[in-house]
């Protein structure tokens, strides 16, 4: 039999989206991120905020990040920013994420075989 | 460093993470957790009532310490494959320093004694100043070398915060290893023909005295090389739990 893909958890993969979005704007370091992350989904994404650093580290070990340090303020601080790497894969999760959120969305809204739920 | 960060970096290293990663994690927690606190100050709490609001919002430790240990990218080769790096990877670093030394007793032995048949000695008598310092410095880098190789296996038990097991085999290998090395040197048959020299291991001699040498010898290795991460062990038992 044919293995079937799943999708067991459907927040995998939500916090590399983030971060690589918000980083291909601008560079930031960990502080920033969770702070705007929080600022502009409205706080309904509320992560803990030490837990960002291994993804961050990981990103960065896979090649999709790089990191600098830098002087602010006389505190050293280590910055973010997305690589060519990083950017192809911004866009495959952005393109699955779009996927699943449209055929969550069709489902929700009835589509051939439902009907919309009030 | 505060305690809770003292916790959580003993935990990282304990399930493995690389030392060098728990470090740069901690550095940033510990400036976010800065930044976190200023945060908190500014919205009017008071000082410790911040500190304790910012390491709520931090994260606890057990989701602190299981995002990083689920980053097996992180994870050191001492915990992935054990036995490369405490029993391989010495074993290869301590033939490497005893080729090393072969081609040191070489050169030795070419420039310094050009006509005598083997480097273990002048045939004209005992040797002087600067030949004297070379063959005796080269005589403290092959005793010395299985040592420093314990040494260094034993650092890197310590730093990651492993159980002795592995350790004790790469201690025992090297210290057999280093007990029945023997170099072996002499001259070619042909005239005017370049001095041979060669090396072999982990083989005791077939008399009950050879044995007996051997084995005292790798437990002078064994003893020096383990004292240190003893010391260690004990401090730590003294201070916490390893």
């Amino acid at each position: 039999m044919a293995a079937r893909e799943t999708n067991p958890n459907f927040m995998n993969g939500v916090p590399e989206l983030l971060i690589l979005r918000l980083l291909q704007q601008e560079e930031m370091y960990g502080y920033e991120i969770v702070q705007a992350i929080r600022s502009r989904t409205d706080a309904v994404i509320a992560v803990g905020e030490g837990v960002v650093y291994p993804v961050l580290h990981g990103l960065e070990r896979d090649g999709a990040l790089r990191s600098r340090r830098k002087k602010v303020n006389g505190r050293s601080r280590i910055y973010y920013s997305v690589t060519v790497k990083g950017s192809h894969r911004l866009d495959d999760l952005s393109e699955a994420w779009t996927n699943l959120v449209v055929a969550i969305q069709k489902l929700l809204t009835g589509g051939q075989h439902g009907e919309a739920i009030p | 460093m505060a305690k809770p960060f003292h916790e959580l970096r003993e935990r990282l290293l304990r399930a493995g993470v690389t030392p060098r990663h728990v470090r740069r994690y901690l550095t940033e927690l510990a400036d976010h957790l800065a930044d976190l606190r200023a945060e908190e100050e500014r919205a009017g709490r008071s000082r410790a009532d911040a500190e304790s609001a910012a390491l709520v919002r931090l994260g606890g430790m057990d989701d602190l310490a299981k995002a990083m240990i689920e980053q097996r990218q992180f994870q050191s080769w001492c915990v992935r494959a054990p036995w490369a790096m405490f029993c391989l990877a010495p074993l290869c670093l301590l033939a490497g320093t005893y080729f090393v030394a072969c081609v040191y007793l070489w050169f030795g032995w070419k420039i310094f004694l050009p006509g005598a048949d083997t480097p273990f000695g002048s045939p004209t008598g005992p040797m002087y100043g600067f030949a004297n310092i070379y063959f005796q410095a080269g005589k403290l880098y092959y005793f010395g070398a299985p040592v420093l190789v314990g040494w260094g296996i034993g650092l890197i038990a310590a730093r990651q915060r492993l159980k002795a097991v592995w350790l004790t085999v790469g201690l025992v290998l090297i210290a057999w290893m280093g007990a029945t090395s023997r170099i072996h040197a002499s001259r070619t048959a042909v005239p005017g023909g370049l001095g041979h020299i060669s090396m072999n291991f982990f083989t005791l001699g077939a008399s009950g005295q050879a044995i007996s040498d051997g084995l005292l010898h790798a437990l002078v290795i064994l003893t020096l090389t383990v004292l240190p991460y003893l010391i260690w062990r004990l401090q730590k038992a003294h201070s916490g739990p390893v």
